[in-house]
């Protein structure tokens, strides 16, 4: 039974030069998990857009859109409000009210519903989400995973049919959005819900999703099991670089578009894949030596610092002491509430140990008068990259910046006259780069620069930081993304309780973490050793033999 | 109401017969009588004025956006409060009445002064402040062809308002200290509070003099690109 | 019996505004006293030594309220001393002290007031009046936070980019409105997201109904009766003349007839309703604890 059905839809924003959608046609059955996927600007926000009334954006429209044999146009607006949810990317935004029980309640109450019944759906839906010990409390003190749950619930007590997300976890840090996810799929396994969903980070839906619908310029291109579609995807495909590690590893091996192969989807999937298709005489890639920067003199260092944010709270940092070395790239790796963007605050002097030294560039930091600090020095750029921006185009953002700009790895130009709030979030992330960048420092702090990016403008992120990283530049990153630190770090460390708990090159570091580690490292742990990124495992694969028997 | 022909000088009676003509005749008229009891009167019609606008603000259909930006405007400027030097809510309900109209103008004034009374104590006070910042705003949405077209119309309007509002306030002190209204206890609380009410005129006319012009600017943005 | 707090709120205003109206409208040295003892005793009940420094300035104030009136009111027979030619009374100074203490009794009945409306109260009153406006200040408390926690963001990131410099007053006052304006368009941004998410959920599409947390126990409704009938014993009484007071030209003590007596008991059980109920309330916890 289909529940969704569209076809040939096109859809062309006023004063644009193309179609934003062009020709889609497709359904969706009662009971599927659909995830939608293609590059920034394939339209695939404005496609689910236009499949929920309310948010249709404005513009030229053609074909059919129908829910459950009705068009949407034509469906009453209770039906259309309450059959198709809609979840969005940003988990503070969508909040409407200023306490959890009145935000569950919001969407109910706009549909008229008696007090009584509200109070039992609420009460349902908290118990259900595991919101009740929260219940009471104002939504400015929840993380932003109980915020995004918070949303999802919100929805799901208006008891949708079809319930449409996009990204929505792109916001959130790796534990949360895998608890997101989760909870979709016991939705969609429990209550036999509809789902569509457009996701950015491939890795955790792939193997939980029914069908993948691949947009490419507003056409969708393929649609299939997300196996299928991983088996014969061209190996150079944009969207490759989004799969997870496991269909990246068997496709580095299988290059060629087949069809009839069965394509490892998940880690499990993945060891098995490699254990009884390859042997491991070889159990080791060559060491490199890494030793070489730890003689170069010191960049950054910082003494046995304790900090909190106030004096009756609880110590942020313990007795941290962590020295990076010029020219050098770390990564900091750890929990929400570890005291990794503290960290960040006291490299940059915005924050100050109550004990404890930290100094730059061998000068204790408290000596840096006035603006010298965030001269030709240290500069920052902050997780929110929109608190950068200051001005109503890109152009009078980077203002003055020329010369700066001239020696980036990428050009700008092409944005000068846009709104930098209506730019992607990778295009801003370049943008604010380039603001940052201007004071020409020598040392470049980034807060998650990975968050919410797709995964072709994270590669960019990569060979950016790699390109300033070669001209000298020493670069410490703060991340949960274990994949991005163990491609673009020298060192790694691992944050706990305001304490470096261990501290090491990426490959020895994810080689003996056993949980916080990289996918790959997770799949070829116990046959290779020290493999921690694809191509890592990929060589590995290729120096040793091919089992007996195997293909 | 039909006898009037001009549907703008209808609208402007709408809002002054019961914000302005009703007010000032029981104040004055409590005055010259010398009765006991002004503040209760006082309070009884103020709460009065209030109900009234907030109940034809019930009845309109106002849009979706209009709403979330009266409350944006609400937050900003009591958040703006906790920045030292700043105290936007008079400046920010001018900007608001200016360029959204006067009702939207009144209601940023009004609920502004609820909100930050939740950080700095509710009291008999509230729904004068609530009415003294409505009305700011909403004769900014009156005036608001001179208010937008020059930058020192509107500085002067900010300044002169935050002065009156004062003025207004200290009414409130006088009439809550006294049952009776004397001058010369009026003349020693506005003296009182004259450094306040100075530093309070300073900042206005710094923060439209820097911020008037950008922040209408935005709010037109708004009004075109999501059709307010 | 419950904490006075958790009554249902509208048994709360109803409370406090017939308090503080009684007192504000009979201003006589009885009401007075058993106001500023009613609302004091409560607020130590509730907060015990609690926030010590603001209680002086309080003390101040009260202080200069009562010195206000002899200093600018020279109404009354009993001259004390002269000042500039100004004759300072004795009427004066006792109308000085009674309606400064009036002002304090107003002030902490509304500070507890404060204490105990919560905003989530505050908008189930609210929403009885214009659930469309209930429903902005709602969003506007939930937005007042967020923007605080932006506005910190933007400021930390402007300051590590060096927008600030010290000891330059007007260039940082330049630098805060900066930040500020940058503040209105994120907020703005922001808000039109949340208007999607609203009209998503079917806001606007018919008629709402409030949710709410509050009921009416049989408790609330005892706690309002009684409020009510105090109250009307009270304004009764007032109106029959109990509580009429003269302070000038020569001062006379309040009444102390039958009628007043009754009227005066009245207004005192009013006043101490919930200091009664607070401790009641622990007496009977501590008794059931006891009995464990």
């Amino acid at each position: 039974m289909e529940l969704l059905t569209v076809k040939d839809l096109s859809f062309q924003y006023p004063d644009a030069i193309a179609p934003a959608v062009s020709d889609v046609s497709f359904s969706v059955a009662r009971g599927e998990f659909v995830a939608l996927c293609g590059a920034t600007g394939s339209g695939k926000s404005t496609l689910l857009r236009l499949l929920k009334r309310e948010l249709s954006p404005r513009g030229e429209r053609q074909g059919e859109i129908a829910f459950d044999g009705v068009p949407i146009d034509a469906l009453d607006d209770r039906t259309a409000a309450s059959g198709i949810g809609f979840v969005m990317q940003h988990p503070e935004q969508q909040i409407v009210t200023d306490k959890v029980w009145h935000e569950l309640a919001f969407g109910l109450e706009n549909l008229g519903v008696e007090r009584g019944i509200i109070h039992r759906r609420v009460a349902e839906m908290a118990s259900y989400f595991g919101i009740e010990s929260w219940f009471d409390r104002s939504v400015s003190e929840l993380s932003g995973g109980q915020k995004q749950l918070l949303n999802l619930a919100s929805v799901m007590v208006m008891q949708p049919r079809l319930l449409l997300l996009d990204e929505p976890t792109a916001q959130l840090d790796p534990i949360a959005a895998s608890n997101f996810i989760n909870t979709l799929k016991k939705l969609n396994r429990e209550l036999s819900l509809t789902i569509v969903i457009i996701e950015h980070r491939l890795e955790e839906i792939i193997p939980r999703c029914d069908r993948l619908l691949v947009l490419d310029g507003g056409r969708l291109i393929d649609a299939d099991a997300p196996r299928a579609i991983a088996a014969r995807l061209p190996a150079d495909a944009r969207l490759m670089r989004a799969m997870p590690t496991a269909v990246r590893l068997f496709r580095a091996l299988h290059p060629h578009p087949d069809t009839a192969a069965c394509c490892p989807l998940d880690e499990r999937e993945g060891r098995e894949f490699i254990e009884s298709t390859y042997d491991n005489a070889i159990r080791s890639l060559p060491e490199v030596s890494a030793a070489a920067s730890e003689r170069a003199p010191v960049a950054l260092e910082i003494d046995q610092a304790f900090f909190r944010y106030e004096r009756t709270a609880p110590d942020v940092l313990r007795g941290l002491s962590l020295t990076v070395y010029q020219g050098e790239s770390v990564c900091i790796l750890g929990g929400n509430g570890s005291g990794k963007t503290t960290t960040l605050g006291l490299l940059c002097g915005l924050r100050h140990p109550y004990s404890g030294r930290v100094s730059v560039l061998g000068k204790p930091i408290k000596q840096y008068r006035g603006q010298s600090l965030y001269r030709g020095c240290v500069a920052l750029l902050p997780q929110d990259v929109q608190t950068v921006f200051l001005c109503n185009t890109v152009r009078e953002e980077l203002k003055g910046t020329e010369q700066a700009q001239a020696s980036l790895p990428y050009s700008l130009e092409h944005l000068y006259d846009r709104h930098p709030y209506d730019l992607s979030g990778g295009e801003q992330q370049l943008v604010a780069l380039a603001k940052v960048l201007a004071t020409e420092p020598e040392i470049l702090l980034l807060d998650e620069p990975t968050k919410g990016l797709d995964a072709y403008a994270k590669l960019r992120m990569i060979d950016v930081i790699r390109a300033l990283q070669s001209k000298g530049m020493t670069v410490v990153t703060v991340t949960h993304d274990v994949e991005f630190a163990a491609a673009c770090a020298d060192r790694c460390a691992m944050f706990f309780r305001g304490e470096i708990t261990s501290i090491a090159p990426p490959r020895a570091f994810f080689s003996e973490n056993s949980f916080y580690t990289t996918a790959a490292s997770r799949i070829t742990r116990g046959h290779f050793d020290g493999a921690v990124t694809v191509e890592d495992a990929v060589a590995l694969c290729l120096q040793n033999k091919l089992r007996e028997g195997a293909l | 109401m039909m006898v009037i022909k001009s549907a703008r000088l209808r609208t402007v009676l709408r809002w002054l017969i019961p914000f302005v003509l009703i007010p000032t005749a029981v104040i004055v008229g409590l005055l010259v009588l010398e009765q006991r009891q002004h503040l209760l009167v006082t309070l009884a019609v103020v709460l009065l004025s209030l109900l009234l606008f907030l109940c034809s603000f019930e009845k309109r259909a106002v849009g979706v956006r209009r709403q979330v930006i009266i409350a944006v405007m609400v937050a900003l400027s009591v958040a703006g409060r906790f920045i030292p030097f700043f105290k936007p809510v008079t400046a920010l309900t001018v900007i608001t009445g200016a360029y959204l109209g006067g009702e939207s103008g009144f209601l940023v004034g009004a609920l502004a002064a609820v909100i930050s009374n939740f950080y700095f104590g509710q009291g008999p006070w509230t729904p004068f402040q609530m009415l003294a910042w409505g009305l700011i705003g909403l004769f900014a949405g009156l005036l608001s062809q001179p208010l937008r077209r020059s930058r020192a119309a509107i500085i002067v309007y900010g300044v002169i308002s935050g002065i009156v509002y004062s003025a207004v306030m200290d009414v409130w002190t006088v009439l809550s200290y006294d049952s009776g209204f004397t001058w010369s206890l009026y003349g020693a609380a506005l003296l009182t509070a004259l450094p306040h009410t100075a530093l309070y005129a300073v900042s206005n006319f710094i923060f439209l003099w820097l911020c008037a012009r950008p922040f209408g600017e935005k709010l037109e943005r708004v009004k075109k690109k999501y059709g307010v | 019996m419950r904490p006075f707090e958790d009554y249902n709120p509208f048994v709360h205003l109803v409370y406090f505004v017939s308090c503080s109206a009684i007192v504000m409208f009979f201003l006589q040295p009885v009401t007075v006293v058993l106001s500023l003892l009613g609302a004091l005793s409560l607020f130590f009940v509730r907060r015990r030594l609690a926030e010590g420094r603001s209680h002086l300035y309080s003390l101040a104030l009260f202080l200069v309220m009562a010195l206000l009136n002899p200093l600018f009111n020279h109404n009354g027979a009993t001259v004390l001393l002269l000042i500039n030619h100004n004759p300072i009374t004795l009427e004066a100074v006792v109308y000085g002290i009674f309606a400064a203490a009036m002002l304090l009794a107003v002030l902490y009945w509304f500070r507890t007031f404060s204490q105990i409306m919560s905003s989530d109260k505050l908008l189930y009153l609210f929403g009885g009046v214009s659930p469309k406006l209930a429903l902005i200040l709602s969003m506007a408390l939930r937005y007042v936070p967020l923007f605080a926690k932006q506005a910190k963001r933007v400021n930390d990131t402007q300051r590590a980019m060096g927008l600030y410099r010290e000891e330059n007053l007007i260039d940082n006052t330049r630098a805060g409105a900066r930040v500020f304006s940058v503040m209105v368009t994120w907020g703005l941004e922001n808000g039109i997201v949340t208007a999607d998410s609203m009209s998503a959920r079917g806001y606007g599409i018919g008629k709402r109904t409030q949710y709410t947390l509050y009921r009416f126990y049989r408790t609330d409704v005892l706690l309002l009766c009684t409020t009510l009938l105090l109250l009307s014993i009270v304004v009764v009484g007032g109106a029959l003349g109990a509580l009429d007071m003269q302070w000038y030209p020569t001062l006379r003590l309040p009444r102390t007839d039958a009628l007043a007596l009754v009227t005066y008991v009245a207004y005192a059980l009013l006043s101490f309703l919930p200091t009664i109920l607070e401790i009641g309330e622990r007496a009977r916890w501590n008794c059931l604890q006891s009995r464990i």
